[in-house]
């Protein structure tokens, strides 16, 4: 697999809505050297399951995480993907990065295509309350259920409060004992 | 541990009904905590829930949200996990070296790899042992886990740890390997060159094993392909998925690794508990013969490009950028991202993926319709990491209140209050 | 024999029977232990643990049915011990004999198992009801082989014009090896392979423990026993070991050392007691340490239809070797 045959099922599958990308191949190895593909692409949300159902078709494909961030206004969300594995260096890593709306932090769920994705899915649900239409679990993977915050939004009072609660707590009890 | 509500009923009938027995969070087959809730009619399980998140300690949200510069994350990452506790390191040195474009002199790259293959060996004979013990066999727990000292002790002359080796830092390694040291990783190297064999064939030639193992917690090829299972787990099954071969990073590119299945070893691939068992034991070779690789071929020369923390640091802070690091870890593939900002210390994202994370959908296929002996094998047979995945710092009691940190400290201290007097 | 002599021999009997007991757990500890290359515990071991689980808390949990959770840990030890009295013991016969007393210890060493498994469905806790559930299974599948071993042990006794053959006391005056026939020692040679393999079974030990199975159901139908009921069931275990290798000394291996040794007398019972306690130390060595060091644990399954059958068939075909032999040797 390289990281052109890549690009072009992506472009063929999103055609302007692959709205930037860009490659960033890495030189490995000492004696041997090697170049490894990396793809950062940039995809509006709705169009992840088309981005990963493109991606599949080439090839095993395998997802690594979706890295969540509270960017302000927007969260920004980053599927790593890897496509192709099972040959030397065969493998390309893909990294769709998408950005959703803070009033609707929603994007489509992309278990149906990929099966493996769910856990990542989840977490991002209890860790930043982004929604996935069409996930087939949503209950929390780490987090208790009724924990009432997101720790990974920058703007939840709740968690501030909740972190300062737990730290001065300690310091006043522990000064009094 | 949860009671059953029908536990007080169960009368003759009780072989066809389908009750709940709970494994865990806290459980003799679990060596971390984890919650199983299993439905079982007689011996058959028909269904199960699985709970994570009691060892959850919001390592990366220490790190992105506490101040901490990144060369104190970089321990923080070391105890993610305790038997993986150089491959997250690797992965996250990697990310961050990526983001701040930092070179890693070759010498540096090779005892990285040197120290990650030492632990897979380590990992890998532990995880032996700890199956053996699962299945009843507490002999080969105790012959394995005497052989395995070995390697500790290489570990420990190396890096001064058994655990935690505290070598990887951002622009190469904290220790060299001296001359002097050469011929005691040699005589290591002999010494599981002479005791593969014997273990292969204490563990694969055993009538009881095999009788345990095989057939026992399926994962299909096309099922591990579709939840993106990682390492001896996805190989098993008989997919050629490992990091080290299909994306190079270090000097792996060097040793051509090839990514092992039960067919290097004569067999078809089932995915069973036996393949898992097979592609571990193999793999332990495989990283006799990259460490004798790494050896022979080690270039001379630096060890780090910053040979200075303060340079490092101010560096760092300059940086600005994201990065990928990835590494495979005994267990499977390690992930992580890093973002840094100009002038900030801490990192603004960081995302740490262990390969239990990737696994834990595994388990889902492999517990269908198994019995209930088989729990404890097809519950460690992924190599479960709860602590490496479970990274917040909530501890939840199982029922329907939570518990928090302060809380059950509150509790502790109330305790000792009432002992002092 | 006055009451009085039977109740004072009873006595040290028992006494002795739970003290051996307890002592060849530590001795087996320790051979497992070494065998494993480790240091393994002293053989006082077994004691210690005693001891501290009768000064330890008992609890019964809520979800139990209290008096049957109970009551198991003492009839567990009343029947082991019980058993003791009617087993022949070297140079002494049992203390305790009567018509088909052979019969009578098939049951009371059946009662322990019996008793575990009431106890493990009474505690309310689901992995004790699974333990139970695992015990019964197996209690079905290993007694029918012991009873083959006794059945066919017994008829040949008779056959031989000797009463009363069911009692353990006739097996161990007149070993069967010398008064049959070739086939007779191979048929003879099958049953006593039955019997050593159905002992783990009856003890609960790997690969048979699986009504405890520490790793799978967290000790399955003791789960929920604590201190003194739990050093019942302990104790209870330590006696039945020495019951069930005695059960295979005087049916197979009866033979005394004094008369050989031309010794009688008080020194011919002592070095004969002696080499009897060595008969079993043996049997539990062969039968109990090596098998449970040397192998995994097995599934319900694989016990109850694969090995089960098997070792049935292989009872039987002892069976039949000896009433072949009595056939055709006459």
């Amino acid at each position: 697999m390289r990281a052109e045959q890549v690009l072009a099922a992506l472009s063929r599958a999103l055609g302007e809505k692959l709205q930037s990308y860009e490659l960033r191949p890495r030189e490995v190895g000492v004696s041997k050297k090697w170049t490894v593909e990396e793809i950062w692409a940039e995809v509006p949300r709705e169009d992840i399951p088309r981005a990963v159902a493109a991606l599949k078709a080439l090839g095993p494909l395998h997802i690594s995480i979706i890295t969540g961030h509270d960017a302000g206004e927007k969260i920004e969300l980053l599927y790593h993907l890897a496509v192709g594995f099972g040959t030397e260096g065969g493998e390309v890593m893909v990294t769709l990065r998408t950005f959703l709306p803070k009033e609707d932090p929603t994007v489509p769920s992309i278990c149906g295509i990929l099966p493996g994705a769910e856990t990542t899915e989840r977490e991002k649900i209890e860790f930043l309350g982004v929604d996935f239409p069409g996930i087939p679990r949503r209950d929390h993977v780490f987090l208790p259920d009724d924990l009432p915050v997101h720790p990974w939004r920058r703007d939840e009072p709740e968690l501030e409060k909740f972190i300062r609660r737990m730290v001065e707590w300690e310091k006043d009890d522990g000064a009094k004992s | 541990m949860e009671r059953n509500p029908e536990g007080e009923n169960l009368e003759y009938g009780a072989l066809e009904e389908v009750f709940e027995v709970p494994i865990g969070p806290i459980h003799p087959a679990l060596k971390e905590p984890i919650r199983f809730t299993f439905q079982v009619r007689g011996e058959r399980i028909v269904d199960v829930q699985i709970r994570t998140g009691f060892a959850h300690r919001g390592i990366e949200f220490m790190g992105m949200r506490q101040g901490r510069n990144l060369i104190q994350i970089l321990y923080l990452s070391e105890r993610i996990c305790g038997i993986c506790s150089v491959s997250h390191p690797i992965a996250f040195t990697q990310a961050v070296e990526r983001a701040a474009g930092i070179e890693v002199p070759p010498r540096a790259q090779y005892i990285r790899v040197i120290i990650s293959e030492l632990e897979r060996i380590h990992s890998h004979l532990l995880w032996a042992g700890v199956a053996a013990h699962e299945l009843g066999f507490d002999t080969l727990l105790h012959l394995t886990w005497r052989v395995r000292e070995k390697v500790l002790d290489i570990l420990e002359e190396l890096t001064g740890n058994r655990i935690n080796y505290a070598i990887p830092i951002f622009g190469g390694v904290r220790r060299d390997i001296t001359p002097e040291q050469y011929p005691r990783v040699w005589e290591a190297i002999r010494y599981y060159r002479g005791l593969l064999e014997e273990l292969l064939d204490a563990f694969l030639r055993d009538p009881t094993v095999e009788a345990r193992t095989r057939g026992v917690g399926i994962l299909e090829p096309k099922e591990a392909e579709e939840l993106c299972a990682v390492g001896p787990t996805a190989r098993a099954s008989g997919l050629r998925k490992d990091v080290r071969q299909d994306r190079p990073y270090l000097a792996y590119s060097d040793f051509e690794v090839k990514a092992i299945t039960p067919a290097d070893y004569g067999l078809t691939p089932v995915g069973d508990v036996y393949d898992k068992i097979v592609v571990r034991l193999l793999e332990v070779g495989q990283s006799l013969d990259i460490i004798e690789k790494a050896l022979e071929n080690m270039p001379e020369g630096e060890i780090t490009s910053f040979p200075k923390i303060p340079a490092l640091l101010a560096h760092l802070k300059k940086a600005e950028g994201e990065g990928l690091g990835w590494h495979e870890a005994p267990r499977g593939e390690v992930i992580h991202y890093v973002r840094l900002v100009s002038g900030e210390e801490s990192p603004l994202i960081w995302k740490v993926k262990a390969p239990t994370y990737s696994n834990l959908l595994s388990w889902y296929p492999m517990f269908e319709d198994q019995e209930v002996a088989d729990i404890p094998i097809i519950a460690a047979c992924i190599d479960p990491c709860i602590c490496c995945m479970d990274r917040v710092y909530i501890v939840r009691n199982g029922k329907e209140e939570t518990w928090t940190k302060e809380e059950l400290l509150r509790l502790s201290w109330e305790k000792t209050r009432r002992m002092r007097r | 024999m006055s009451g009085w002599a039977i109740f004072g021999q009873a006595v040290v009997v028992l006494v002795g029977g739970g003290l051996v007991g307890l002592f060849y757990r530590g001795v087996d500890r320790k051979i497992a232990a070494r065998m494993q290359a480790r240091i393994g515990p002293p053989l006082r071991q077994p004691f210690l643990d005693l001891g501290k689980l009768l000064v330890k808390e008992t609890v019964i949990p809520k979800t139990a049915v209290a008096w049957l959770f109970s009551a198991m840990p003492f009839l567990a030890v009343l029947a082991s011990f019980t058993a003791l009295l009617y087993l022949p013991l070297g140079p002494f016969g049992p203390v305790l004999e009567g018509h088909g007393d052979a019969i009578l210890v098939l049951y009371l060493l059946a009662i322990p198992a019996l008793a575990m498994a009431l106890g493990g469905f009474a505690s309310g806790s689901p992995l004790g009801v699974v333990g139970a559930q695992r015990e019964l299974v197996m209690l079905m599948s290993y007694e029918f082989p012991l009873a083959v071993v006794l059945v066919a042990v017994a008829w040949r006794l008779s056959e031989l014009g000797l009463a009363p053959a069911f009692s353990l006391g006739t097996m161990a005056q007149n070993p069967l090896w010398g008064a049959v026939g070739p086939l007779g020692i191979i048929g003879l040679a099958l049953l006593l392979v039955s019997l050593l393999v159905v002992t783990p079974a009856e003890l609960a030990k790997i690969p048979f423990d699986i009504p405890e199975a520490e790793t799978e159901i967290a000790g399955g139908l003791m789960v929920e026993y604590s201190g003194t009921y739990l050093a019942l069931f302990y104790l209870a275990d330590a006696v039945r070991t020495v019951v069930m290798a005695g059960l295979v000394v005087a049916l197979f291996i009866p033979y005394g050392l004094a008369g050989r040794l031309g010794l009688s007398g008080a020194v011919g019972d002592v070095v004969d007691l002696a080499f009897w306690l060595f008969k079993v130390l043996l049997v539990m060595v062969v039968a109990v340490t090596t098998v449970r060091v040397g192998m995994a644990r097995l599934k319900v399954d694989q016990i109850a239809r694969g090995f089960w059958l098997r070792i049935t068939a292989v009872a039987l075909s002892g069976l039949l070797l000896l009433v072949l032999d009595k056939v055709v040797m006459g």
